[in-house]
């Protein structure tokens, strides 16, 4: 046996959510999250974008500006090495004489006066006009080198200073020298010193800019003059292309490779400014990613908070959204129910109308029937004596036919009793006594059937105003039905329970019955006119739309649950005053 | 009472020539119309003593008809017939001074009880106005044979 339960509303038509409006849910909750989200996740990127072009812009010129001062710091110090050595050597070639000088004691008086804070020179040599060297302090064997060939020796004589690329020379390590001429007697000489290449590049070397930083220099040819801190070494030619004369510093972004780089990012700020003398340009690099890194984090807690953000603002509208949908359900839920209910008693109306029409048009046919049947009957009393056979027969149709004008009669009879609306009276009904009057009425038909009544009614009920004859109307046709329901199913027993309603504005009554109860299928037409699972004849399929049609007219509401099988309850609400309209009537 | 006069009133043509014929057949004198404006000229022409008058009719119906035969000032009582439907009407009409009404279709037998019954409500009250109980002067019904007294004479 299949157990279905069913439960109707006052429409007697069950609420169901068929699929098109699941979907329309769906559609409904996807768009709402979808706007929510873009409304609110638009004006925060934006705001976002705009804190990081902002900060970024500030970040950059903060740093521009770092770097300018920080190249500028080391041009500055290299700028003084050179024109503090420089003028040192010339002081000492215009304060000494070549006789002087070309003592190798002398010579080295001033070499070590020279080297006195600082070991800056390596060596110091004395050259006369055809290049060859009069005296010689330093730790190289070079008093027999001629430089009348060396590429500095002409520039020297012409420019009177210079100071020379490194270069690798007799002592094949990479040096440069710083050389001076002065002249005696129209002669030219020269003072030529080794800068210490170690003390030199030290002082571009050491300089450390954060983890990726490096300070090198290049000469014209772009050779490297240092050693950069990261890959190449000094003599060997730059990766990057040497930049152009410019004046003053020059920043700028270059992404390009290292070799041997061991930096990830190949992104490098690069400033650059030329030195005066020798023509030497001083380059400090540093990683992007390093330079920015402080606007990077910065830039990744915008980001993160603003994750946290829209994940706040997700969640915030998928919780919204499924609260305002569940309000939504509930309130077409509840539509649902009252368009139902409109329709339902629409179709009762307009079946009582038609009904009330189509009741009286039968019954003036009914009434010539009906007379005709009486004609027929005085015929044959005033004609006598008739054959047997024929009497019987005649006598068996006239019965016939009057059982069936009063079957008739009873159709129309619930037919406009159905769709009457006629004067209602309202009374005070003690709604318990009412009950069991009418128990007491229908006793005598269920216990010929082997049903048993239970009354269950609550001693403080209220009293209310209600119409009595309605009211008995109702309680009939209900414990009827219930009677009828235990068909073939005896020893069955009607339960009749009273309460208050919870508010103690009406109560609340319910008849259960232990009979056959109402298929799923059934459910949905119960309160539809002419519907019955009665066999024919018994029922006219009147009785719960008479019942239905009542409740309404009261102001009430019905209920039905259903176990095939097991039974049927109706509960049934009724308001302790009716409603305005029905008071109008009396 | 047998010899009474009745006057059927009602649309339906067979139901008014059988009722005629059923109520001839029980000693009654029955005049047929199908019209209230029949009735009313019927009633002109005729005094009864029973009206049988339907609820429904094109044109006028049951309760006009009522009224303007109430404004015959007839000694006449009125049985009203609905087909149920308008019992309203009915309860209605017997505000107006229906002596009662039955429902169609109706046997014929209560039919009678109800012709029997209003005969006698008007012959009571034919009585009551001939000792001068409930009259005063210029109020109320008149008499038949004020009404109508060539025909009595």
């Amino acid at each position: 046996m299949t157990t279905t339960k069913a439960t109707i509303a006052t429409s007697g038509l069950p609420i169901e959510g068929s699929d098109r409006r699941r979907e329309q849910y769906k559609r409904f909750f996807r768009r709402f999250v979808l706007l929510t989200l873009v409304s609110s996740l638009v004006p925060l990127l934006l705001v976002g974008w705009g804190i990081n072009v902002h900060y970024t812009r500030f970040a950059r010129e903060r740093l521009t500006e770092k770097f300018n001062r920080e190249v500028d710091n080391h041009h500055r110090a290299i700028e003084l090495f050179f024109k503090e050595h420089s003028s040192k050597l010339q002081l000492m070639a215009r304060t000494h004489s070549k006789e002087y000088l070309s003592h190798p004691g002398n010579l080295n008086k001033v070499f070590e006066l020279i080297n006195h804070d600082h070991p800056t020179l390596t060596d110091l040599g004395l050259i006369d006009h055809t290049g060859r060297h009069l005296a010689y302090v330093g730790p190289y064997d070079l008093m027999d080198k001629n430089y009348a060939d060396a590429f500095w020796f002409q520039q020297v004589l012409k420019k009177g200073i210079f100071i020379s690329d490194m270069f690798l020379g007799f002592r094949r390590e990479p040096h440069f020298i710083m050389a001076v001429t002065s002249s005696e007697n129209g002669e030219p000489w020269i003072l030529r010193a080794t800068i210490n290449t170690e003390t030199f590049r030290a002082l571009v070397e050491n300089v450390r800019i954060g983890k990726s930083g490096e300070v090198y220099l290049l000469n014209t040819e772009g050779i490297y003059q240092t050693t950069p801190r990261f890959g190449g070494a000094i003599m060997e030619v730059a990766p990057l292309p040497l930049l152009a004369e410019h004046q003053g510093t020059d920043l700028r972004f270059v992404t390009q490779d290292y070799p041997g780089r061991s930096s990830t990012s190949s992104r490098r700020i690069v400033c650059s400014v030329w030195l005066k003398e020798p023509r030497w340009l001083l380059v400090v690099t540093q990683s992007y990613d390093e330079a920015f890194n402080a606007v990077n984090h910065a830039n990744f807690a915008v980001l993160v908070f603003l994750l946290i953000s829209a994940l706040t603002i997700l969640i915030v509208a998928v919780l919204v959204t499924r609260h305002m949908l569940t309000m939504i359900r509930r309130r077409d839920r509840e539509s649902d129910q009252l368009n139902q209910q409109l329709m339902q008693t629409s179709k009762l109306a307009s079946i009582g109308e038609l009904s009330a029409g189509v009741a009286h048009e039968i019954n003036n046919p009914l009434a010539i029937i009906s007379t005709e049947r009486q004609i027929l009957l005085d015929c044959a009393k005033q004609t006598g004596q008739m054959e047997v056979s024929f009497q019987e027969q005649f006598n068996d149709s006239m019965s016939q036919i009057d059982i069936q004008i009063q079957r008739c009669k009873r159709i129309t009879h619930n037919l406009l009793r159905f769709s009457r609306r006629t004067q209602s009276v309202m009374e005070t009904v003690h709604l318990n006594a009412f009950i069991l009057e009418v128990v007491d009425l229908m006793e005598r038909e269920a216990r010929a059937s082997g049903i048993k009544f239970v009354t269950t009614l609550e001693p403080e009920l209220p009293v209310m105003i209600s119409d009595p004859s309605q009211l008995q109307q109702l309680f009939l046709n209900l414990i009827t039905n219930a009677i009828d329901a235990h068909d073939g199913k005896p020893y069955g027993r009607v339960e009749i329970a009273t309460t208050g309603t919870a508010d103690g504005q009406g109560v609340r009554l319910s008849i259960s019955d232990t009979g056959c109860g109402i298929s799923a299928e059934h459910m949905e037409k119960i309160f539809d006119p002419f519907f019955t699972t009665k066999p024919v004849g018994k029922g006219t399929g009147l009785g719960l739309s008479i019942c239905f049609s009542i409740i309404q007219r009261l102001g009430g509401r019905i209920d039905v649950h259903s176990e095939p099988g097991q039974g049927t309850r109706f509960d049934i609400e009724l308001p302790l005053h009716p409603p305005a309209e029905m008071m109008q009537y009396n | 009472m047998n010899g009474s006069k009745i006057l059927l009133v009602d649309d339906e043509e067979i139901f008014t020539r059988n009722m005629a014929k059923l109520l001839t057949t029980r000693g009654y004198k029955v005049t047929a119309v199908n019209s209230g404006d029949a009735a009313i000229r019927a009633l002109e022409a005729q005094p009864v003593d029973v009206i049988v008058l339907d609820l429904k009719m094109p044109g006028l119906d049951g309760l006009s008809t009522l009224k303007e035969i109430q404004k015959l000032g007839l000694f006449t009582q009125t049985l009203m017939l609905t087909g149920h439907g308008s019992i309203d009407s009915a309860l209605e009409a017997m505000k107006l001074g229906a002596y009662d009404y039955l429902t169609k279709p109706c046997e014929i037998d209560e039919l009678v009880a109800k012709i029997e019954g209003a005969w006698k409500k008007k012959d009571s009250s034919l009585k009551d106005d001939m000792q001068g109980k409930s009259r005063t002067a210029g109020e109320g019904p008149k008499s038949v044979f004020e009404v109508f007294p060539a025909k009595k004479r």
